[in-house]
């Protein structure tokens, strides 16, 4: 859901408690009617109260996003809920009524308490959401570096976020079969470790040339014709000689699984005729040439760290990457004049997925510190540790925002600082002097709620 | 009167266990089956070939548009290729915002998921239900001969469950009507390309849903006028069975578009339609989700079943009310805990074929973006194990004679408790890097031994057996065993536990020592392990009863409140896991609506995060017992407008000696 949507299920909740005040109210009335000597009108209008609060919260709480709801949830409704519950069994003591609450409302209790407790574990394991991939390939300028481009097959093979203790899983999803260090191995597929020398001495092997298919034979799944480079398809197609090299063989191996299995990795009893691996540029994955490119760059340079001489894999120009629609307004780049409100700045910028800043719905994210500006940066700059030029809190915000580097806030709840180079260097182009001054003044009198 | 009696408790038993190999059959025969499918998909390959030279030769001697042929995306021909068919349908769309209506309120993609998951909970019972009233029915007739009384009392409880059921279909067909809207007013694009992919499936559901209809009202409306004639009571309890054919067939119809979407067949690359509406519907996923599902909906029918009861006898004003409920209750937890046994080996063969078709998304699922949700399932199967002990233990504690035993439940709880932590300990979490640090690694030194799978499969395996071995222990609570052979059967029983017991975990620790591909094979004959002490166990257990002394018989209608709460957990227990699971499967297809061929462009096209998705099953869980409540209370109005005696249940088999107390 999104931020400024409601939470279906605390709305939910929420009207049942209004359902069980009124039940309440009936149940007391009928009882007061059926005992003589009972205080109808005490016990009416005290149940009537509760009749009124609980509908007044439940107002209440169709005018909130999410994370109010929950925070009112928990602090009002579950409150009253509990004093109507025990107003209830004072009713019942005080009557002298032995038979007490209806087992609809203990199973009613009972049921959500299991449920919510249930909804409660989910959410004390860790989060992670999964955004699909872009429809387009990746994009590139043209004075990129082998450096680079071997950088961007990396992402593609772990992701561009790593969450310590578990397999970092990117758009090429390799991690989920295959392993890439020494020793290394989960049984599903190759360790990959060492690919770049096998991949020469492969092409030469006898099972490769006859086994499944032979050299000049096509893959009846995929078309591809195995070991001849200059048949496959064009946008994949290297330059050069048709001579097969060990980048032939890496490409073959993503676009052709089935063309060579490695044995004993096909499935059980296939002979290792067929292998199990997807085709990589079609979907679900669908890398696209240069992304794809960039995974074999990756392959071929793992295991010689800070050398890109084993790299036979050719730069891509920007026109390689550039998209089939580049209409599109989600292609612009980020850029906020100061016309906009203070929340669609922000929102745009993207500063709430990793901030926490009050005033903002929906600005939760905690990988950043939280933005209580208004007392925090005059600490942070009598902070020892601080080297930067700001003497007010004012020039600390737009310090901050301008070269984050500047100053690394320590995180109290991880006993070590927030990693530097987290937040990006670039703002100064993406904002306009207005947009810049009014972030700085709003940022500067955050607080905390 | 207690001989009758006892015979026809085993008969249901008996009937239950007749009804599970019916449905188990495919999977004991799967060879056969398969090489049978081989030959079916041979003949299919060689028709589509045949087919597709005289189309040649057609488009040769006509001069016409030649007719186009594609490959299939799923189907192989005879020797591994792609099985080509002719294009008959569009391609698949490539949707965009034009084909994706929202409301403010919530995402178009969660009220979809609402409307889909109440629909599935009614349909689910609704289609329990009947095979309840089949089986009990069956053994009211059995029963009327020997215990015309007793005989009655089932036709009357299969009676009311069906009175229940009556409201609930109508209550479903409602839920399916929305669901129908929710999906052509938010999601167009993508129903016009299902549909016109499953046009005549949806036809010809349709008519199935109308046959389902008539049968079901003149199965109902029928009841009493066709009671008393034996030759039209036979002909009554054929309609059930026709009534769950239609049933069946329908779950099957409607299946084939969730199966579709998952793991498609019978279209090409493209999306376009190849001809064979065959291979549409019978997708690899076809079988499997169906037989999980019709397994499903008996445990999930009875938790319902059970919960309705035992809230009754929380309510019941009389004793025989209570006894009845109490009755009931076990009725239900029987049925409910006997479905549950062979389910997981029906998503065994699911997750088999989810493999065989991607391997990718077999991992995504157990290894990947939606590995904590199996987490999580273990969690919530644990808790439904020790929801049927904590009644099992209840049950027997009622039982005259049952104090010899009662002893080792503090046991079997303590063992249950130890198994349901390895079962939950997670493999990894995430850790801040200090955390890291401190503790040496990604995985703790000793606790890190039992977030493996080894660990895991031991522990759900000795829950299984010991669940079990409470189960017969709870069956001969109340004899004494006068056979000849009492020591010996009691010592083949001790060493078949105490065997299994060992030899699981041998298993389990000598997985340890293999590769993770090796390992996995190990589960197998663990689960033959559990499932020779279910048959043998029982079927030892079962053969010391001959000419047993009874000790006295269950006290019906003192039932204990755990004993009560512990059904009402172990029923919204399985309702949250049911909605776990089914989002499990259909969020596996990521950001796809049909997997591979057609891509979900709408901004919901995330996967939620597992405490989003979290929320959403207790709203769901709540959502449909509120429902629940809602259509009970409108079935028990006709039966409040009755005479007050037909408010009483007569439904109460009591037992001999309490009938004869009583007199």
């Amino acid at each position: 859901m999104l931020p400024d949507q409601q939470d279906i299920l605390w709305t939910f909740i929420t009207l049942m408690s209004s359902l069980f005040a009124v039940f309440a109210f009936i149940n007391v009335i009928q009882h007061c009617l059926s005992k003589e000597g009972a205080n109808i009108k005490m016990w009416g209008s005290i149940f009537a109260v509760f009749v009124v609060v609980n509908i007044t919260l439940t107002v209440q709480m169709f005018g909130m996003n999410q994370q109010a709801q929950m925070g009112f949830f928990f602090g009002k409704q579950i409150p009253a809920v509990i004093l109507l519950l025990l107003t209830w069994g004072i009713f019942f003591k005080s009557a002298g009524i032995q038979n007490q609450s209806p087992p609809i409302i203990r199973a009613a209790f009972f049921y959500t308490t299991i449920s919510i407790l249930l909804a409660g574990y989910t959410n004390w394991l860790p989060q992670q959401r999964s955004d699909p991939p872009p429809v387009g390939g990746a994009e590139i300028s043209d004075d990129i570096s082998m450096e680079d481009y071997v950088e961007m097959g990396r992402i593609i093979v772990f992701g561009a976020k790593q969450v310590a203790g578990q397999k970092a899983i990117g758009k090429g999803q390799c991690p989920l079969c295959h392993t890439f260090d020494p020793g290394d191995n989960i049984g599903r597929c190759p360790n990959l470790f060492g690919v770049e020398e096998r991949s020469h001495a492969r092409v030469k092997e006898d099972r490769y040339l006859n086994d499944p298919l032979k050299i000049g034979e096509a893959d009846p799944a995929t078309g591809i014709v195995k070991g001849m480079p200059m048949e496959i398809a064009e946008e994949y197609r290297r330059e050069g000689s048709d001579e097969l090299t060990g980048e032939d063989y890496l490409r073959e191996s993503i676009m052709c699984p089935s063309c060579y299995v490695v044995e004993g990795y096909g499935p059980p009893g296939s002979g290792d005729k067929v292998s199990p691996m997807p085709v990589i540029t079609k979907p679900p994955i669908s890398l696209s040439p240069v992304e794809a490119n960039a995974v074999l760059a990756w392959l071929q340079a793992k295991d010689t760290p800070g050398e890109f001489t084993k790299v036979t894999i050719a730069l891509p120009s920007a026109d390689d990457a550039a998209p089939e629609d580049s209409g599109d307004d989600e292609d612009r780049p980020v850029f906020v004049t100061g016309a906009e409100s203070i929340e669609d700045m922000i929102n745009t910028l993207g500063c709430s997925l990793c901030h926490t800043i009050p005033g903002i719905p929906g600005a939760v994210g905690e990988l950043g510190p939280k933005l209580h500006e208004k007392t925090n940066a005059p600490m942070r700059i009598k902070d020892p540790n601080y080297k930067g030029k700001a003497k007010t809190g004012r020039e600390y915000v737009q310090e901050s925002i301008l070269n984050p580097s500047a100053f690394v806030v320590f995180n109290e709840a991880a006993g070590e600082p927030f990693p530097d180079g987290l937040m990006p260097p670039d703002f100064a182009s993406k904002l306009s002097v207005n947009a810049l001054e009014k972030l700085v003044d709003f940022i500067s009198n955050t607080e905390a709620e | 009167m207690f001989k009758a009696e006892a015979r026809n408790y085993r008969v249901l038993p008996l009937a239950l266990v007749l009804a599970l190999s019916m449905i188990a059959l495919p999977g004991i025969f799967a060879g056969d089956a398969q090489a049978k499918e081989a030959f079916a998909e041979q003949v299919f390959a060689q028709e589509a070939f045949a087919k597709e030279v005289l189309a040649e030769e057609e488009d040769e001697e006509d001069g016409g548009p030649k007719q186009e042929w594609s490959q299939d995306v799923f189907y192989k021909d005879w020797e591994g290729n792609p099985l080509k068919g002719p294009v008959s349908g569009y391609p698949a769309p490539d949707l965009g915002p034009e084909d994706y209506n929202n409301y403010d309120f919530a995402p178009s993609r969660i009220i979809v998921w609402v409307a889909t998951q109440q629909h599935l909970y009614f349909g689910s019972f609704v289609l329990a239900i009947p095979i309840f009233c089949m089986l009990i029915e069956f053994v009211g007739i059995r029963t009327r001969e020997s215990d015309p009384i007793l005989g009655e009392k089932y036709d009357k409880l299969a009676h009311d469950l069906m009175k229940i059921s009556l409201t609930a279909y109508s209550w479903t067909a409602i839920l399916g009507g929305i669901l129908l809207f929710t999906f052509i007013t938010l999601f167009p694009g993508f129903f016009k390309y299902i549909a016109g992919i499953f046009r005549p499936v949806m036809h010809v559901y349709a008519l199935m849903f109308l046959a389902e209809s008539g049968i079901l009202y003149v199965y109902y409306y029928g009841w009493d006028r066709m009671k008393d004639d034996p030759f039209l009571k036979w002909v009554h309890v054929s309609m059930s069975v026709l009534l769950n054919l239609v049933g069946t067939i329908l779950m099957f119809l409607a299946n084939s578009w969730a199966t579709f979407m998952q793991a498609p067949g019978g279209i090409d690359e493209q999306g376009r339609f190849l001809g064979n509406i065959w291979h549409v519907i019978h997708s690899t996923l076809w079988n499997p989700v169906g037989v999980h599902r019709i397994l499903g909906n008996i445990v999930f029918g009875g938790g319902i079943v059970g919960a309705y009861a035992a809230y009754h006898y929380l309510t019941a004003k009389t004793e025989e009310e209570k006894a009845h409920y109490d009755w009931v209750c076990y009725i239900a937890m029987f049925i409910c805990i006997f479905g549950l046994i062979p389910l997981p080996f029906a998503g065994y063969w699911l997750m088999k074929e989810v493999y065989a078709f991607r391997q990718q998304m077999g991992i995504t699922l157990m290894g990947g973006i939606m590995a904590w949700l199996f987490i999580i399932q273990a969690v919530m199967i644990g808790l439904l194990f020790f929801a049927a002990n904590s009644y099992l233990h209840n049950s027997m504690a009622r039982v005259q004679g049952s104090h010899r035993y009662m002893k080792y439940c503090k046991y079997m709880v303590l063992l249950l408790i130890v198994c349901f932590t390895m079962w939950m300990t997670p493999h990894t979490i995430v850790m801040t890097p200090a955390e890291l640090k401190a503790m040496g690694g990604a995985q703790h030194p000793i606790i890190g031994h039992f977030g493996v799978m080894s660990a895991k499969n031991t522990a759900v395996n000795l829950m299984i057996v010991t669940t079990i071995l409470c189960f017969l222990l709870f069956q001969k609570a109340n004899k004494k065993i006068t056979v000849g052979w009492k020591t010996i059967g009691n010592c083949w029983l001790s060493a078949i536990f105490i065997g299994a017991a060992a030899n699981i975990i041998f298993l389990g620790i000598y997985g340890y020592f293999l590769p993770a591909n090796q390992r996995v094979g190990l589960s197998v004959p663990q689960v033959t392990t559990t499932l020779t002490t279910l048959f043998a166990g029982t079927a030892i257990n079962v053969s010391m009863f001959k000419d047993s002394e009874s000790y006295g018989d269950i006290e019906w209608g003192t039932q204990s409140r755990v004993g009560t709460y512990a059904i009402f957990l172990l029923a919204i227990s399985f309702t949250w896991l049911m909605g776990l699971m089914g989002y499990i499967r259909s969020a596996v297809r990521l950001f796809w609506h049909v997997t591979e061929v057609v891509r979900d462009n709408s901004v919901d096209a995330y996967t939620l995060t597992i405490g989003e998705a979290g929320k959403m099953l207790t709203f769901n869980a709540l959502f449909v017992w509120v429902q629940f409540v809602v259509v009970f209370w409108v079935g028990s109005l006709t039966g409040k407008a009755k005479a007050p005696e037909a408010v009483v249940p007569q439904g109460v088999p009591v037992p001999a000696q309490q009938q004869q107390q009583q007199q």
